[in-house]
This record gives structure tokens, sequence and C-alpha cells, in this order.
């Protein structure tokens, strides 16, 4: 496997990673695409828990608190480490680790970048905490080299999205159970998969309802998909100008359609430009990338080689800033750390606690404010105290591992010829190796991309 | 890759945007303006004003809402009653330190998205697709703009993140407790130097060695806050040289167990309200505050004992410059023939009627740049007496 050039890591990837050598030269697509077919050692030690092994843990879980209750034990549960809700606390801790740590390790960074923006595009996030991670690992990273298409129904279905979104519980108001108990439907997921996971526009308030009650009694879990016919609304549901009767088939159905519509290739191509390429990315790389898609079922590939091929990929001037996960992790490879170090100097002895850091950058680990997700722009990680979190951060990781290389050399490492001779010189001017790597990492070099 | 082709190109963008960089524009350095303060809180997710202030004296709402009006409320006035957990807040009321304008909505109506709805409300776009104004700023920040004898720090956004609403090329402050740098003067200087020198990070880099070097004394939080906490933060810096100030409180999208997520959201308004209150102590009756939202929620409980989006909100208003104890506003019903599309709460004023009332108030912005260039297409009406 030929490692990325320093361009196509920093655009691309998450940066340089200590002890490897970068390729000489700018951007070669084809090097880019073979990381999609190859396989990440390092990042596989990262692996988490999927959904079935989710599901054995949480029941245990909630078997071992019913037996306490019932057997009216107030005492503390002792420190065993096979007790289930030991083990919850630790999958949660390492789900969050992971988020760093394992695109700080990896060998394929255009494949993490992918999988952390299709994740951040299908959002999840919040009260979910113990699927989000198999939302990442199971429902987007099978399909980042596939269908769009398949995207879409993966995510649709997977029950973080379900339980995210308020879709579990939506009862078709003329179901069997709806009549039975006068319950009804809940609008959420069907609105903000056609808002933010698909069209984005050019539907009305009627199709999202009738979307609502085509989902209705949909529910995914060990056994597979199921319409639960006790909650499906009986009758057509006319979306967008067809019409459709209920049932897994037709869901799949409508998501085929949808998929392919001129609205979500534009979504699909304006996103995918906007995080890789520009904040405003021009109208020419848009309008590749949307033909792209459609011209090739939805594959995702083929947009990828566009964007690739456009002479902004491989354009000099680095004009996007890296989110604060983009940037911790950059500085760990640049280091040759994990984020899992213990006792360094001036952090907490057992653990760095990253994710604290993450939150003052404005970034909390799986937890967007907005089912949109985080920012993908600029302003939304540069306001004053998001700024002060970042040189807090490069100073304080400066202070505990910055004597031990020549900054100057890390400016190289990090950077090549995509340095300003400005920083070389700030960083080189320094009176301490620990603070010109405090100005290296925090300098507007470093959060570009 | 040459050197020299960076350093020129990068040389042009750093020239192609000097003068959009409000450090190198003179500011005028004054005294602050007066006494008179405003809050503008963003209520994001879309705040169900039929829940906090429920219309109870409507036929139509019990059987609208089986499950949330099950729970009785708090008597405001025959006709409406309040959250029970908002109980905090019912000794401001009793003051006339509260109000409410209910069925409000900003011009949107083409669609009912979080995002379009919230950029719309911070934008004071008049526009129903809820398209951004072409300088596609705040509106707090066009209405400096208006007024006389402002500082940088006349208005402040509090809190972590970006707010569109004080977005634009007047400058403002932002707040939030940070750590403080150990770097040696040196190497600050060497730092200062690579961040000034880039367009991008020139002005948000100084504003946050500002916040480093003033932080007399507060500690930065490990991660979140409390939005009590967020309310003690306002009112030190309207304390100080500050008299406009705004913040993001989010959380208010409750499609399902509205009941248990809306006494957690109301027990945090009431913190930060009562925050603000004790924070400012006698300049509290200076104060006024206007906490919107970006619609409101469907009239009808959803399936899932919740709501979904829908178009009337409602406004808080709170403040010892408030002329409170009232819900301001006309009331359109709750049949199902005076809902909008059979679903929401009829909007029958234009939410920004209140905040740009207050502007003209409490910080003489004219009638005309508040029709024109605060809230575009704004119809002021009459003026519905929110103040003492």
């Amino acid at each position: 496997m030929e490692s990325l050039s320093l361009l196509e890591e920093i655009r691309f990837g998450y940066g340089p990673l200590a002890g490897t050598t970068p390729s000489p030269g700018g951007l070669e697509p084809d090097r880019v695409l073979a990381q999609l077919t190859a396989t990440d050692t390092a990042a596989a030690a990262w692996d988490r828990p999927l959904l079935a092994d989710r599901y054995t843990l949480i029941a245990a879980y909630i078997d071992a608190n019913k037996a306490r209750k019932a057997s009216k034990d107030t005492a503390k549960p002792p420190k065993d480490e096979n007790d289930p809700r030991i083990k919850i606390k630790q999958m949660e801790h390492l789900d969050v680790a992971s988020f760093v740590a394992r695109p700080a390790v990896a060998t394929l960074g255009f494949v993490e970048r992918l999988v952390n923006f299709w994740a951040n595009r299908i959002t999840v996030a919040g009260n979910v905490d113990h699927y989000v991670q198999s939302f990442r690992d199971e429902a987007i990273r099978p399909n980042i080299a596939g269908r769009y298409a398949d995207m879409l129904k993966a995510t649709l279905w997977h029950p973080a999205m379900q339980n995210y979104l308020s879709q579990t519980g939506s009862i078709g108001p003329d179901s069997p159970i709806g009549q039975l108990k006068n319950k009804g439907l809940n609008e959420n997921l069907a609105r903000e998969f056609l808002e933010l996971h698909s069209m984005g526009h050019g539907y009305t308030q009627t199709d999202v309802t009738e979307f609502a009650k085509l989902l209705a009694g949909m529910s995914q879990d060990e056994k597979g998909r199921k319409v639960d016919k006790k909650r499906a609304e009986p009758g057509d549901k006319h979306i967008l100008g067809a019409t459709y009767t209920e049932g897994i088939e037709q869901i799949d159905a409508f998501v085929e359609v949808v998929a392919h519509r001129q609205e979500t290739a534009d979504a699909v191509a304006f996103f995918m430009a906007r995080h890789f390429i520009a904040d405003a990315p021009p109208a020419d790389l848009v309008t590749a990338l949307s033909a792209a898609y459609l011209a090739n079922d939805t594959e995702l590939v083929p947009v990828y080689r566009t964007m690739l091929e456009h002479p902004l990929a491989s354009d000099v001037i680095r004009t996007k800033i890296r989110s604060p996960q983009e940037y911790l992790v950059a500085s760990l490879r640049l280091l040759g750390m994990d984020g899992q170090e213990k006792g360094l100097l001036g952090f907490p002895q057992a653990n760095m606690m990253l994710n604290v850091r993450l939150t003052s950058m404005g970034q909390p680990t799986y937890k967007p404010l907005r089912p949109d997700g985080w920012p993908e722009v600029a302003a939304g990680w540069m306001t004053p105290p998001m700024m002060a979190a970042r040189i807090d951060w490069a100073v304080d990781i400066s202070r505990a591992m910055g004597d031990q290389a020549s900054p100057v050399d890390l400016v190289d490492f990090a950077m090549g010829d995509l340095a300003t001779p400005l920083l070389r010189r700030a960083v080189g001017g320094a009176e301490q190796r620990w603070e010109g790597l405090a100005v290296l990492i925090a300098s507007p070099d470093f959060s570009r991309r | 890759m040459a050197h020299d082709l960076l350093v020129s190109r990068r040389a042009f963008l750093i020239g192609c945007s000097i003068a959009a960089s409000p450090l190198l524009t003179p500011v005028t350095f004054a005294a602050a303006p007066g006494e008179n303060r405003l809050v503008v809180i963003v209520l994001r997710g879309a705040m169900d004003g039929l829940d906090v202030v429920r219309p109870v004296g409507d036929p139509a709402y019990a059987a609208l809402r089986p499950t949330l009006a099950a729970v009785a409320g708090l008597p405001l006035t025959d006709f409406f009653h309040l959250h029970p957990a908002a109980a905090g807040l019912m000794p401001l009321w009793k003051a006339g330190e509260l109000g409410f304008a209910h069925a409000v909505a900003t011009p949107y109506r083409s669609g009912r998205s979080h995002f379009v709805g919230q950029d719309a409300l911070e934008n004071g776009t008049g526009a129903a697709d809820g398209n951004e104004t072409a300088s596609r700023d705040g509106w707090l920040n066009r209405a400096l703009s208006l007024m006389p004898n402002t500082a940088p720090d006349t208005a402040v956004a509090v809190g972590q993140q970006r707010l569109l609403i004080l977005d634009g090329s007047h400058e403002t402050d932002h707040w939030f407790p940070v750590e403080q740098s150990p770097l040696s003067a040196q190497a600050q200087d060497l730092l200062t130097a690579v961040n000034t020198a880039d367009p991008m990070f020139s002005q948000p880099y100084t504003e946050a060695q500002h916040l480093m070097r003033n932080l007399n004394g507060e500690a930065a939080p490990k991660g979140g806050v409390a939005y009590g906490q967020l309310g003690t933060y306002v009112a030190e810096r309207l304390m100080g040289a500050s008299r406009i100030a705004s913040f993001s409180f989010g959380g208010w999208d409750t499609h399902r167990t509205q009941e248990k997520t809306m006494a957690e959201q109301l027990t945090g308004l009431t913190d930060a309200l009562l925050a603000m209150k004790t924070g400012l102590g006698k300049a509290w009756g200076t104060t006024l505050v206007v906490a919107m939202t970006e619609f409101g929620r469907t009239a009808r409980e959803n399936g899932t004992a919740g709501t979904d989006h829908g178009t009337g909100g409602m406004a808080v208003l709170a403040g010892g410059a408030l002329k409170g104890g009232k819900v301001f506003g006309t009331w359109p019903g709750l049949a199902d023939a005076n809902l909008l599309q059979q679903r929401d709460l009829m909007p029958t004023g234009d939410v920004r009627a209140y905040p740009a009332w207050a502007l003209r108030a409490m910080f003489g912005v004219d009638a005309a740049g508040l029709q024109s260039t605060v809230f575009p297409g704004l119809d002021l009406g009459r003026d519905p007496g929110i103040l003492l």
C-alpha cells in the first residue's frame, strides 16, 4: 500500500502519521481511492462491538438491574469486571475514545474521513449512546464505497436512527393499535430523512405526512427488518407523485426513488464538496459531482473520483478549517500518540480526558447539537472560546511532548512545502522546543486543510 | 511547489479580505449608551408555546392535548395557565416582570425546517421561504449599526457557539470563560504573529487572547455549563460595558415524552432568568429579556406524547423594564377551522415586532431603520406596549 502524499494526508486524511514517510508529489486520485479497498490493521485494533453484542450486553444489564431490585439489595454492587453494569460503562468509554484513537492510528486516513463525513451528514446522537457507534460501524462504514441508496436504507432502519428521530412509537392512526389506543404518527424521521438525509427541498408537508404513514410500524432488531401490521397505516400513500401501499419493499422502493432524485444528487454533491474542498464550493464542482452520482446509479466512488480530479482538490491553498476532532487527531498523529497515554505531564493521571478538550473546542463526542450534524464551515469552529480551547490544547500537549523532537523538523513533517515561511520562522524562533511546537499546533497553518 | 507561488497567492487572499476585517477599520470608543439593557435568547428546536402558556380557556385545548394537559398548570389569567415546571417564574409574573407574546411567528411559512427557521429568526428576514437577506448577517448586528455611541463590547454573545444573530460587519464581543495560557511572552508574540497574519484567524485569535487575559478569576468549565450559570455570565457582562447580550438555548424539539423534556427545559429557562435578575440587581429594573424560537409546534399531540413542527409560536418576555403580567397578542382560537392547515396554531402577529419596539424604545432605533434594515418587510403596527 503506497502511502499518501502530504497534500493527500492533509486534505483527504487526518494528517501525516509519525513514523511513516509520505509519498512525494501532489494529488493522485488512484492512490487515494486505493484506500477504499485496502485493509487497515492498525485501525482494526479499535473495532468496536457490533449491534448483536450490544443487544446481549444490554439485555444482561437489564436482567442484572431487575435481579437487584427483586432481591431488595440496596448495598453497592461489588466491583466485578464481569458485571454488565461495569462492562457497559467500559464499552461507552471505549466507544467515545475510538472517535479520536481510531483515526489517530489509522493508515487509511481517507476511509476514516469518509466514515466521519457521512456519519455527520446522516446524524444520530444524544440519548442513543449505546448504538451511535454501531450506527457508524454498521450503517455508514460498510456503505462508504457503495451506493448512496443503500446507505440511506441502512441508516433509515438502524435502531439508533429509529430512536434518535422518534420513529419508535409512531403508529398509523387507522392501524389496529392506533384505533385501539387512539395513537398516531410521529413525523420527525419522515421529515428529516427528506430534509437532511436526501432531497433538502422539493417536497411538501403532505409528502412528509404520507411518508410518515408509510414508515409507521417499521423496526429492525436481531431478526432483521419488519413492518408490524398492527401498527402500519393501511391504505395507499401518495408521496412525491407516486402511490405506495405498505411493507418493507414499498419503503425500499420509495428510498430508491428519493435517492435517484436530482435534489438528492445535488445535496450529496454540495455537502461532499463543502466538506472536503471549500466552505462555498464552486458551482462547476457541485454540478460535476451531482452528474457523476446520477450517471452511476448513486454509486459514491465515481463521485469521489470526480472530486479528486477537480483542480481545487490539488490546490496548495488550503481554505478549509479542521473540525476539533480532525485537529486533535492530526496533532496526535504528528506526535505518534493515540490519546490513551497515561501520566503525561500536566494531564490527569489516568486519562488525557480528550472528550473535555473536544467539548471546549465545540465538538463533544457523538453529541452534535442538531440533527443536521456538526458545522461543516469555518465559522462554526472559530468563536473566540473555541479558538482559546485550541490554543490551550496546543500549549498543554506541547508541554507534555515537546522536548522530544525539533519543532522545525515537525513543521517539515506536518506540512513540508505547504508551510508558510512565516510559520517556519516563528517556530524556529521560539526559545524552548516545547514552545516552538505550541506555536506550530496553534498556528492557522496547522488548523487548515 | 514553490514557496513564492504560495506566498503571492496568500498575499492576494489577504489583500482581498482587508476591507472586511473589523480590526482594520477605525472603531469609535464611547461611553456605553445609557442604562437600558436588552437580552435576546434564541430558543433552538421550536418551543411548544401551547404547552408553556396553556390556553385552558379555549374549548378545543383539552381534546387536542390529552396527555400534556393532564398535569394542571398555574393560573396566569382565567384563560391561560403556566406550565407547572415554570413555577419559579410566578413571582416575576405577579411583579409584572414576566409576560408572553402568543400566536406569533417569523414570516417563514414555506416549510417547517429547524435550520431554515433558526437562520430566518436570527437573520431577521421577511421572506416567506426563509431565505436570508443578501447580507446574511444577524438582525441584532444590523440594529447596532443604527445606534449612536456603540463600542465593540456594547453587544456580547455569551457561550461557546457561534451566534448568527450577532454576526455581521459591526464589531461585537464574545464571552465565555477559557483557560489562561502559560506561554512565555516571547512565544506568545510568535503565536500572535502567525495568527494575525492569517485573515481568517486574525479576529477570532485576537478575541480569544482578549478572553484569556480578562478572566477576572473566572474558571473555565470542564465540559458544558448549566443555563443558570449562563444567566450569571450574561448579568456580569451587562454590569460591565455591555448593554446587549444574546445566548443560545437548545433542546426544545419535543417530539416524544414532552412532559419530561419540557419540565427540564423550563427549569433551565427559569434558572437562567432568575440568575440574570439576581446578577443584575438594581439594573434588572431597566432590563428587557426577549426569548424567541424558530416556530411553534402542532396544536395536536402526536402519537408519541409529543408534538411535531408547527407554525404559530410564542415569545417569552421578562425584566424590570417590562410592563408584564400580561399575555400579549391576538388569540386565534384552536378550533379546527382556526388552525393553519388544520394542524398549527395560526400566527396572528410577527414575532419581530416585539424586539423591534424594544429597540426603538430602549436604544432609539427609528421606525424606518427597523422596518427596512433590521427587519425587512416588518410592519411595526400598533405599539404592543411591552415597556413601562
